[in-house]
């Protein structure tokens, strides 16, 4: 915008503006405003610190051979998630162990409940559709959210 | 704009703290950015749904710790093209038919591109913001007049009953009105401080 602009010109780049908004479909704005729901200013949130399908270390060969799982890492300050995701599920290990509840949430908004035993491990199928992230609760209190996942 | 209580910088705190409103805000600012930048990658509206949640999801995971809360907007143009490109990719690899890798949009010919549309949706959210603060009478003729095609004055002196020789004065008065309007005058005050600052964009997904 210049102080310069004329009123043809003011009036040109205020209808662009106009229109810049009116094309955009309503359930895009709406499906924006709905994310929202998923802001949690509570719980810890587990960066992603590993993903196999992005490790040049691998030679081609031990990725060929490995193509059907993907390991995924995420790290707060307090745990972290070891995730394998095979064809049909995903299994995990929280470190360190604790029994608790993974809850899967996927940003249309679905959620699946898994346990998490002593051992700190659980097992969820199938897959949640992506984009979808893990939130972990446990009784004493530990919540934790993972990063946003995308297969 | 940056001091008063609209400012990106003061939306972004207020989202981050759990105002809904103001997570609206933003999306009404800037949707129409994502939205225009994805057009430019020639995506099919099944993929610009996709693109948008992930960079709304991204934006949401962020909210507490954008590096520079006032350069939302670069912020967002970055998280907009990274996940064009991440759709684009992914229909390459299971689309044989898909466009050959010489013919997919190169990123760093694309920073012009994305620079302007920032520019674009800075400007056009301070035109809809100055626009919405005018008056209803001024409103509803600036309205007519932006049409595409325009109405003949004609048209409108029947619809809003006024006579044709006032139009003309009007448009002037009310177009001066959006000229000197507090959202208007403060994006102006805006740009002619230094560039601003292109971030980095959302960090990177799984």
């Amino acid at each position: 915008m210049r102080d310069d602009w004329d009123d043809d010109q003011l009036l040109a780049a205020l209808g662009e503006a106009i229109r810049a908004r009116d094309t955009v479909p309503a359930r895009f704005i709406e499906a924006a405003k709905n994310a929202y729901a998923w802001h949690n200013i509570d719980a810890e949130l587990a960066e992603l610190t590993y993903d196999s399908s992005r490790d040049e270390s691998l030679s081609a060969a031990v990725r060929s051979e490995n193509a059907s799982i993907r390991a995924l890492a995420f790290t707060s300050a307090h745990f972290s998630i070891e995730l394998e995701v095979t064809e049909d599920s995903l299994v995990g290990q929280i470190i360190p162990p604790r029994e608790g509840t993974i809850e899967a949430q996927t940003g249309a908004g679905a959620t699946t409940a898994t346990p998490v035993d002593k051992m700190g491990f659980f097992s969820t199928e199938p897959i949640p559709a992506s984009p979808f992230r893990l939130h972990y609760r446990t009784a004493e209190g530990t919540d934790l959210v993972t990063g946003w996942i995308t297969l | 704009m940056r001091d008063d209580s609209s400012s990106v910088a003061r939306l972004v705190a207020r989202a981050a703290d759990g105002d809904q409103a103001a997570w609206n805000e933003i999306i009404e600012r800037y949707a129409p950015m994502v939205w225009s930048i994805c057009l430019r990658y020639r995506l099919s509206s099944q993929d610009i749904e996709d693109v948008g949640q992930g960079v709304w999801l991204a934006l949401v995971e962020h909210l507490g710790d954008l590096r520079e809360p006032s350069a939302l907007p670069g912020w967002l143009a970055t998280a907009t093209q990274r996940e064009c490109l991440r759709v684009l990719r992914a229909a390459r690899k299971y689309d044989r038919f898909g466009p050959v890798p010489d013919e997919l949009p190169h990123p760093a010919a694309d920073d012009a591109m994305i620079e302007q549309e920032i520019i674009a949706a800075e400007r056009n959210a301070a035109l809809r913001a100055a626009f919405s603060e005018l008056a209803p009478r001024c409103r509803e003729l600036l309205s007519m007049l932006i049409t595409d095609p325009p109405r003949s004055y004609a048209e409108i002196s029947t619809i809003l009953r006024i006579p044709v020789g006032s139009i003309g004065p009007q448009r002037a008065r009310c177009l001066e009105r959006l000229r000197r309007s507090r959202s208007l005058s403060a994006f102006m005050d805006g740009e002619s401080m230094p560039a601003r600052v292109r971030a980095s964009g959302g960090k990177t997904r799984a």
